[in-house]
């Protein structure tokens, strides 16, 4: 039994994510769903449970958190950490080892079980949780997804009496959040307490007992799934939710302003170490389309985004921009690819000073018009770090614009973002198709798609499978591309 | 109820050992991508420290205002002498890089890993770590070459060592190391506060 | 055991690597002769292709091989300030070479979870062994976020090479710090939490799923480099 008596905390040195008297009970066995925007305070709620608040992050705390009628600041970490799982958002930093085996045993082996049980409990909990296959790797060669999984086997071989997630899609696929959907149910029959703190709903509204919707650090409202399900599509948006059922959802087809110039791919493979990767790709775009490019993770949407802005060279076949063929270092000109962790791109102190790092003679009018434009403006002095995700990629928008780039790629944008967020980023690409750029977005995420891209390719099996306008004629393939039963 | 723990006592939490342990990988893959082009080339082979110092200072100095806490720099020192000892590196090496790791952390303790200039000072000995070998070049130069020569060693080898060898060169290895340490560190300590302090990642 | 390759004719305890290692060292330090280095690249050359590693040992014997030839032309042909750099140059590579290429063979046949078991077992600190295994998971994470600043790099058309260096040195170095310190210190928060939510603060000495243990082989090779060390001591005393 979880339970929070009248809590309420803020971070030292910051405004966002604070709570304000929490109080809330969770029975043993229960799956509870915490939602609401970013910044509203339930991923702090999760962090009061498996004690993180005080012992790691400093605070100013008020109330009790119970765990089993004890109060979790009076437990050692270590203690709480055999009771409490965690599992967090980004796969990459979770793991503490190289080999798969040893982060499966990661916490078991501080728990000091004797080495038998050790590699008893690794091979129960990977054939529990089908990741034989897993077995015996090197932890850098998995796909996120596969991380994601490793990481949860870690705590699933801890055998905690409550797990936290703590929005533990953000950076998965389709298959690799149904999984985790499965992972879910499974630790759910078992009869463990689950919290988990997310954006993406869908895929917990069958296995969830309650939804506890909170605004800023506040809970707003308390719904069963029946009665969550009921909200319409506009109150759900309202309250910055991302879909509950991705049934509902459908192509929103804005129009494509179709004109002026083009690009061409003719014939074009894809090459990495001499073994193909994508083969006889040939499509043709014009300026103000959105084009989502979809496929499992493995399928090549990387490597093809790298080599359209000429940054993987392995290629064959020849891109043409109104018909005249670029090369490489071309293709570097003129396009920009806004990556999935915008940080690696961000080098300046400043957003002001990012719009126009390493440009010898900057145009001022320029930039402070883009910067407008894309509602930087206010933020023009603070240090890029210090912007929420959105913002971030809205300041390597900027960049690419300011330096006259025709072709922007946007690889994963909408990960981790609640429904607002992505709407402003949907709200941005349009924009940028407006001004006549031609936009790929490289995405998982089927609602964005219905509300933002003119056209989808679908990549598979080395192949470019399909090349179809997203409309409401198209709404079959698009679902079937997603696998969203009807 | 105001709850600082853990953050002002005074033994390094997992997360500074973490820190520690991050900064100390890419400290290693800088000063081994600063030194590697010295160290293969037998011209410059004694301006290797000199390289290696060149590209750590930021990093350093990140580390200890991250950290600020003793350990954190020693615990640097012994993770690289062990890595170079691993290596297969000359064994001077990880005894230059583990004594100096003890003395940096003494003298970055003396003002709290606070003080900037101290702080400086501390980045300059530690880049000396990577000197050690060379100077037993200069101690004993013949226990370096004998089993080269022929017959031990050759008086002319000796003679040549002692008289056209330059005396300077050890003088100038080390002055020329803090002279580009000092420089690194001056960088990093711009970039500190231009970018790190700024961006809120030195808490 | 897990994950063991048991196909290879010889598998050795990180503890043993460890030894072997120091001995190599101190044999190197002792060597009397040319010829006896030659000896000592030899015997980790076959200790290589025992351990599975065939064609790095060979390559490692022929270009010790060949450098031992310059070595021989070099003395007895060179003269002046030429031969003296190259003494103190060849000097230092014989030295090392050895251990390196040892080094290379125990490096590629010692997995992470191995050589952490190993420092378990010898009972070093946790201060010590916690940011020893941060540090050598986070090597290959600096690869790569280095292919991903490079990318971000050549976008902003910033070149990521010497000659980029040398042109642009203020933009570059914003460029490669920058971004790569933000994702360390970001990484270290996001680790520091997952490790601390599993339990590492436990005082109670940790276990380890990887168990390793000494055998006869250990025992053997030990002798051998021993024997070879003492050998290469007497030779010089002899000498």
């Amino acid at each position: 039994m979880l339970e929070l008596r009248n809590v309420s905390f803020s971070y030292s040195g910051q405004t966002d994510g604070g709570l304000r008297s929490i109080s809330l009970r969770i029975p043993n066995g229960e799956c509870v769903l915490l939602c609401g925007r970013s910044g509203c305070g339930k991923t702090t709620v999760t962090r009061l449970i498996n004690g993180l608040i005080p012992n790691f992050y400093p605070g100013t705390l008020e109330g009790e958190v119970l765990l089993d009628g004890k109060p979790i600041a009076e437990i050692p970490m270590y203690q709480i950490a055999g009771r409490v799982g965690s599992v967090f958002q980004n796969p990459r930093t979770q793991f503490f080892n190289v080999d798969t085996d040893s982060e499966i045993a990661f916490g078991i082996e501080n728990k000091a079980l004797p080495p038998i049980e050790l590699s008893r409990r690794v091979k129960l909990t990977s054939k529990e949780l089908g990741i034989e296959g897993l077995q015996n790797r090197n932890i850098f060669q998995l796909s996120g997804g596969e991380k994601q999984k490793i990481a949860f086997a870690s705590v699933y071989a801890m055998n905690p009496d409550v797990y936290l997630l703590d929005e533990p899609s953000s950076n998965l696929d389709m298959a690799s959040i149904r999984a985790l959907g499965d992972y879910v149910r499974l630790i759910k029959s078992q009869g463990k307490t689950i919290l988990i703190a997310e954006h993406r709903l869908y895929y917990l509204m069958e296995v969830a007992d309650r939804i506890v919707y909170l605004e800023q650090g506040e809970i707003a409202g308390s719904y069963t799934p029946r009665e969550f399900c009921k909200l319409s599509g506009s109150e759900r948006r309202k309250m910055g939710l991302r879909a509950i059922d991705l049934r509902e959802e459908s192509p929103e087809c804005p129009a494509a302003l179709q004109s002026g110039l083009t690009l061409e791919l003719k014939d074009i493979s894809l090459f990495h170490k001499k073994r193909i990767i994508l083969e006889h790709i040939s499509l043709k775009a014009r300026q103000g389309e959105v084009i989502g490019v979809a496929g499992y993770n493995g399928a090549g949407k990387t490597t093809f985004s790298r080599a359209l802005c000429g940054l993987h060279k392995e290629c064959s076949g020849s891109f043409l921009w109104n018909d005249e063929p670029m090369n490489h270092k071309k293709r570097l000109r003129l396009s920009y690819l806004v990556m999935q962790d915008v940080n690696y791109q961000l080098f300046a102190e400043s957003v002001e000073a990012e719009c126009t790092f390493g440009i010898k003679n900057p145009d001022r009018e320029l930039t402070k018009q883009t910067m407008e434009e894309l509602g930087l403006l206010s933020f023009r002095k603070r240090h890029p770090n210090t912007l929420s995700g959105g913002q971030k990629q809205r300041v390597a928008a900027a960049v690419s614009l300011i330096s006259g780039k025709e072709l922007l790629i946007f690889d994963e944008p909408t990960s981790g973002l609640d429904y607002d967020s992505m709407a402003q980023v949907g709200g941005l690409i349009l924009t940028l198709a407006a001004l006549g750029k031609i936009v790929f977005v490289v995405t998982h995420d089927y609602e964005f798609i219905c509300r933002t891209c003119t056209r989808v390719l679908h990549f598979n099996r080395g192949k470019m499978q399909d090349d179809f306008l997203v409309s409401t004629e198209n709404e079959t393939k698009l679902r079937n591309l997603f696998s969203i039963d009807l | 109820m105001n709850n600082q723990p853990k953050l002002e006592c005074n033994g390094l939490t997992v997360k500074d050992l973490v820190t520690t342990g991050i900064f100390s990988a890419i400290f290693f893959i800088f000063t081994m991508f600063g030194g590697v082009f010295f160290a293969v080339n037998p011209v410059l082979t004694f301006y290797m420290p000199m390289g290696s110092a060149l590209l750590c200072g930021p990093i350093y100095l990140l580390l200890v205002a991250k950290v600020h806490k003793r350990w954190s720099i020693t615990i640097l020192g012994v993770i690289m002498g062990i890595v170079w000892f691993v290596t297969g590196m000359h064994w001077a090496f990880s005894l230059g890089y583990i004594s100096m790791g003890i003395i940096a952390d003494m003298t970055a303790g003396f003002g709290h890993y606070k003080c900037k200039k101290l702080n400086m000072l501390s980045y300059m000995l530690i880049s000396l770590g990577g000197i050690f070998t060379y100077l037993i070049f200069f101690i004993d130069p013949e226990g370096w070459a004998g089993a080269m020569l022929k017959n031990g060693t050759e008086q002319s080898y000796i003679d040549a060592m002692h008289t056209a060898s330059p005396s300077w060169l050890p003088i100038v290895m080390i002055v020329g190391t803090l002279f580009v340490a000092a420089f690194s560190a001056w960088v990093g300590g711009n970039m500190l506060r231009k970018q790190f302090e700024k961006a809120g990642i030195t808490v | 055991m897990m994950g063991q390759n048991q196909i290879l004719p010889l598998w050795l305890d990180p503890r043993t690597k460890i030894l072997l290692l120091l001995l190599c060292v101190l044999s190197a330090m002792a060597a009397p002769s040319l010829q006896y280095e030659f000896l000592l690249v030899a015997g980790i050359g076959i200790l290589g292709i025992l351990c599975g590693k065939w064609k790095y040992a060979l390559k490692g014997i022929v270009f010790y091989a060949m450098v031992y030839l310059f070595t021989v032309w070099a003395m007895n042909s060179m003269t002046g300030t030429l031969r003296n750099m190259f003494v103190a140059f060849l000097g230092l590579f014989h030295k090392v070479f050895p251990c390196g290429m040892l080094s290379g063979i125990v490096i590629s046949t010692t997995k992470v979870s191995e050589f952490l078991s190993a420092m378990n077992h010898i009972h070093a600190p946790k201060k010590l062994i916690i940011p020893l295994a941060v540090m050598l998971r986070y090597i290959p994470t600096i690869g790569e976020d280095w292919r991903y600043i490079k990318d971000a790099m050549r976008m902003r058309d910033v070149s990521p090479s010497f000659q980029g260096f040398i042109t642009n040195p203020g933009i570059t170095i914003d460029c490669v710090y920058v971004p790569l310190m933000m994702a360390a210190s970001k990484a270290a928060d996001e680790l520091s939490v997952a490790a601390v939510t599993r339990g590492i603060e436990n005082p109670n000495p940790r276990t380890c799923l990887i168990q390793i243990r000494l055998g006869a082989g250990d025992a053997f090779t030990t002798l051998c480099f021993a024997a070879f060390f003492l050998a290469g001591m007497y030779l010089k005393e002899a000498g």
